[in-house]
C-alpha cells in the first residue's frame, strides 16, 4: 500500500499543480480585443470638464491616448474601472510623457460640471494628463460604434447595462485593446509598460505554466529568470559530469604507448 | 580486404533503403508547390514532417555509425550497444511512419509546442510520434555515452580533447578524428538530454494537463534540434579527416591550431541555436546576441582551420581520386557553402528578413545534402571498397558524383533564389502574389529527381560491393 501510494503521489501532486496553476491563468485575451486592433476611430468633437471644447485628435498630439467610457451616476463598474486605470497608470508611469487619458461619457445626461465633480472624486482635476469630457448623441454613435462598445439603458432608471473598453489609440487607429473589468490588472499594466516604448517579454497563456523561462512583473517592470531556465542548463551540466564520470580516471588505464606496442 | 562482419554494414541498408525514399518525399512537396500534384496538397505537412525528421535523424545515425566504425580502429565500442542503437532506431523509424501514414501527422519536424495539442490529426498520432523520438532519443543518448566510454578507456579527457596539443606538446598524439568526435559527443549528450527533458513536459502535459511554456519548449526544441543537426555534420567531418589521408598519401595530424579550432566548438555551439529564436520577442535581447556571437565561433574556426586543412592535403598530392576521394571534398566544399548561408541566415538584421523564406531550407539542405550525406556515402563507399576489393568503374563513379551534385546544387539554388526573392517557406500551394515560387519548385522537383538518378549510379557502384561484402 504504502508502495502504491509512493507512485500515485507525483501523479496526484502533478495534477494538483495543474489544476491550481489553471485556476491562476490569467483569462487570454479576447478575440474582440484583436480585433479592434488597427481600427480607425473617428476624430469626434469633445466638450471638456475644464468647459474648453476640443477634437478627440487634439487630445493625444503626438502621443498615445487611452480612451474609456463611464458616466458619472454608474452604481456599477466605472468608476472602479477608472480607478484601476489611475492606479496602474501611477504604479508604473509614463503619464503624460508617454499617452494621456481620456474618459468619455456616454451619458448624454451628464454636463461638465458632472465632469468636473468626477475629476475632483479621483483628484484628477488640475491633472493636465487626464480628461473627462462628453460629447454630442451623433459622435457618441460614432466613436462606440467604431469601438463596437454598448451601452443600453435599464428601463426607466438611471442606470445603464454596459460593457468596460480600454483602448490606446495612436494616430487615429486603436493599438491595443482590453475589454472587460478591473480583474486584469497584470494586462492593463503591460499595456501601460508597452505605451512607454517597452515591449514586455511575457505573453499570455490559456493554462499557467508550471515552470516558466521568465517572468515579468508589471508592477515594478522588472524581468526575471524563473525556474524553467534551470531546465536548459541542465543538459550542459548534464553532459559535463557524464564527460567527467566516464573519462574518470582509472587505475589500471593502459598507457597510450603500452596500447600502441 | 577487410573483414566484413562491422556494424556499418548492418547501418548501410538503412541508408540506402530510406534516402531514396526520403528523397522523394522532398521530390513530392516540391511538386505539389510546383504545381505538378497541386490535388495532394493534403499530404504536403505529413510528407513534409517524415522528409524533415526522416532526414535529420538517418543523416545523424549514418555519422554516428560512421565514427563508431572508424573509433574501432583505437578503441572498443560495445557490440551490444550499437546493436541495441540499430534496432531502437529502426523501432523509432516503424512508429515514426506509422504516425505519418497512419495517422496524418503533420506537426513538422520542429513539431512546435504547442502544435501537437493542436493539429487535426488523431491525439494517438502524437503520442506515437513523441513515442518515437522518445525511443531514438534514449537509445542514441546511451549509443553516445558508450562511444564515450570507449574513448575514455584509452584517453584522458584533456588527451582526447587535445589540452596538451594547445599546452604545447605534441606527444601523445591523439588522431584529429578522436578530438572532433569526444567534443561532438560530449555536445551530443547535452543535445539528447534536452530532448529527454522536452519529451518528458510533453508527456506531462499529456497524461497529467501540466500546462508548459511555449518559448521553453521552443528553447528546448531547438537546443536538441539544431544542436544535434550541427553536430551529425562534425561527425561526418572527423570520417573526412580520418580518411582523406589514405586518398592524398600525407596524414592529416592534429595540432595546437586544430585542436584551438575544435575546442572552441565545445560548448559554444550548445549556444548557437539561439539564432532559431531571433523572432520570438519575448526571448531576452542578451540571448539574441550571444546567438549571433556563438554561431560565428562555433563554426568558423573549425570549419577554416578545416578546409585550409583538406586544401593543403591535396595541393601537389598524389590524390588517388575515386568516389570515397571526390565525395570528401565536395562534401567539405558542401559544408563550406551551406555554412556561409547559414552564417548569412544567423545575423540578427539578416535573419529578420530571411527568416521564414526559403533561404533556410536552401541552406540546411546544401550542408546536409552537399555537406553530411556526400561525406558519409564517401565513407560508405570507402568501407565498402576496403571490403571487397573490387575493380573501380571510375567513369561510372564521376558520373555518379555529377549528377548527384548538379542534382544537389540545382535544389539548392532553387531555393536560395526563391528564399532571396522572399517566397515563404511552409506553403503548400503558393497563393498569385507568390506565384514565382511555383516556377522554382518545379524545377527544385527536377533537380531532387536528377539527384535521386545520380543516388541510384552511387549504388549502382556502392550497393554492389556492399552485397559482396555481405553476402561474400
Amino acid at each position: 500500500m504504502r508502495r502504491l501510494t509512493l507512485l500515485l503521489l507525483p501523479a496526484l501532486l502533478a495534477q494538483a499543480t495543474a489544476l491550481a496553476a489553471a485556476e491562476m491563468a490569467p483569462p487570454p485575451a479576447t478575440r474582440a480585443e484583436a480585433r479592434l486592433e488597427g481600427r480607425a476611430v473617428p476624430d469626434i468633437p469633445l466638450r471638456l470638464a475644464d468647459g474648453h471644447e476640443r477634437m478627440l485628435s487634439d487630445l493625444g498630439q503626438g502621443r498615445t491616448l487611452l480612451v474609456t467610457f463611464f458616466y458619472r451616476r454608474c452604481a456599477g463598474v466605472c468608476l472602479p474601472f477608472l480607478e484601476w486605470i489611475n492606479n496602474a497608470a501611477t504604479e508604473v508611469g509614463g503619464l503624460g510623457s508617454d499617452y494621456q487619458i481620456l474618459a468619455l461619457s456616454f451619458d448624454e445626461a451628464d454636463t461638465v460640471a458632472d465632469l468636473r465633480a468626477q475629476a475632483r472624486v479621483f483628484g484628477l482635476l488640475e491633472n493636465r494628463n487626464w480628461h473627462f469630457a462628453v460629447t454630442d448623441q451623433a459622435a457618441l454613435a460614432d466613436i462606440t460604434g467604431a469601438l463596437d462598445f454598448w451601452y443600453r439603458r435599464q428601463g426607466s432608471s438611471n442606470q445603464y447595462d454596459h460593457g468596460s473598453l480600454l483602448v490606446a489609440v495612436r494616430d487615429g487607429r486603436v493599438i491595443r485593446a482590453l475589454s472587460g473589468g478591473p480583474g486584469q490588472t497584470q494586462r492593463l499594466r503591460e499595456l501601460v509598460w508597452e505605451l512607454r516604448g517597452r515591449v514586455a517579454s511575457y505573453y499570455a497563456v490559456d493554462k499557467e505554466p508550471m515552470l516558466r523561462c521568465l517572468d515579468f512583473d508589471p508592477r515594478t517592470g522588472a524581468l526575471r529568470l524563473d525556474w524553467g531556465m534551470l531546465l536548459l542548463v541542465a543538459p550542459a551540466l548534464t553532459s559535463l559530469a557524464a564527460a567527467m564520470a566516464v573519462f574518470m580516471p582509472r587505475r589500471h588505464r593502459p598507457s597510450l604507448l603500452r596500447s600502441k606496442s | 580486404m577487410q573483414a566484413a562482419n562491422r556494424q556499418i554494414f548492418h547501418w548501410m541498408p538503412v541508408v540506402f533503403v530510406l534516402f531514396p525514399i526520403l528523397i522523394l518525399l522532398g521530390a513530392f512537396m516540391r511538386s505539389v508547390q510546383g504545381g505538378v500534384l497541386p490535388e495532394l496538397e493534403g499530404w504536403f505537412y505529413p510528407m513534409m514532417t517524415l522528409h524533415g525528421v526522416g532526414m535529420v535523424g538517418l543523416w545523424y545515425v549514418a555519422s554516428m555509425a560512421i565514427v563508431a566504425d572508424l573509433l574501432t580502429r583505437y578503441v572498443r565500442p560495445s557490440p551490444v550497444v550499437a546493436n541495441v542503437a540499430l534496432w531502437g532506431t529502426v523501432i523509432g523509424v516503424v512508429l515514426l511512419l506509422a504516425s505519418v501514414f497512419l495517422g496524418r501527422y503533420a506537426a513538422g519536424w520542429y513539431f512546435l509546442y504547442p502544435l501537437p495539442f493542436k493539429g487535426e490529426w488523431p491525439a494517438w498520432s502524437n503520442l506515437v510520434f513523441l513515442l518515437s523520438l522518445t525511443v531514438l532519443g534514449a537509445v542514441w543518448l546511451v549509443w553516445t555515452l558508450d562511444l564515450l566510454r570507449a574513448i575514455g578507456s584509452r584517453y584522458t579527457l584533456p588527451q582526447a580533447l587535445g589540452w596538451h596539443y594547445i599546452a604545447g606538446r605534441s606527444e601523445p598524439a591523439v588522431p584529429p578524428a578522436i578530438l572532433i568526435i569526444t567534443i561532438s559527443l560530449i555536445c551530443g549528450i547535452a543535445a539528447l538530454v534536452s530532448a529527454v527533458i522536452l519529451m518528458a513536459l510533453f508527456f506531462l502535459e499529456m497524461f497529467a494537463g501540466i500546462a508548459n511554456d511555449p518559448l521553453l519548449m521552443k528553447n528546448l526544441t531547438f537546443f536538441f534540434g539544431h544542436t544535434i543537426i550541427n553536430l551529425a555534420m562534425y561527425l561526418g567531418v572527423a570520417a573526412a579527416y580520418e580518411i582523406l589521408p589514405h586518398y592524398a598519401g600525407r596524414p592529416w595530424k592534429a595540432n595546437r591550431v586544430v585542436a584551438i579550432a575544435w575546442n572552441c566548438v565545445l560548448l559554444i555551439v550548445l549556444f548557437a541555436y539561439f539564432h532559431h529564436l531571433y523572432m520570438d520577442f519575448v526571448q531576452p535581447g542578451p540571448l539574441q546576441y550571444i546567438g549571433q556571437i556563438a554561431s560565428y565561433a562555433s563554426a568558423v574556426p573549425s570549419t577554416i582551420v578545416t578546409l585550409f586543412g583538406a586544401l593543403l592535403l591535396v595541393f601537389h598530392a598524389r590524390m588517388r581520386w575515386n568516389l570515397t576521394s571526390i565525395l570528401l571534398f565536395l562534401g567539405l566544399a558542401g559544408w563550406a557553402i551551406g555554412g556561409i548561408g547559414a552564417m548569412i541566415d544567423s545575423t540578427i538584421n539578416v535573419n529578420v528578413r530571411l527568416h521564414n523564406t526559403l533561404w533556410v531550407p536552401a541552406h540546411f539542405h546544401t550542408y546536409n545534402l552537399a555537406g553530411l550525406a556526400f561525406l558519409v556515402l564517401a565513407y560508405f563507399h570507402h568501407v565498402c571498397q576496403n571490403a571487397t576489393g573490387l575493380p573501380e568503374n571510375h567513369l561510372l563513379q564521376r558520373a555518379s558524383a555529377l549528377t548527384m551534385t548538379f542534382g544537389a546544387y540545382g535544389v539548392f539554388l532553387m531555393f536560395y533564389l526563391a528564399g532571396a526573392y522572399s517566397v515563404p517557406r511552409r506553403f503548400a500551394l503558393y497563393p498569385a502574389e507568390l506565384a514565382h515560387g511555383t516556377s522554382y519548385a518545379f524545377w527544385g522537383m527536377l533537380c531532387a529527381l536528377l539527384f535521386l538518378l545520380g543516388f541510384l549510379l552511387y549504388l549502382g557502384e556502392t550497393g554492389r560491393r556492399w552485397w559482396r561484402a555481405v553476402a561474400g
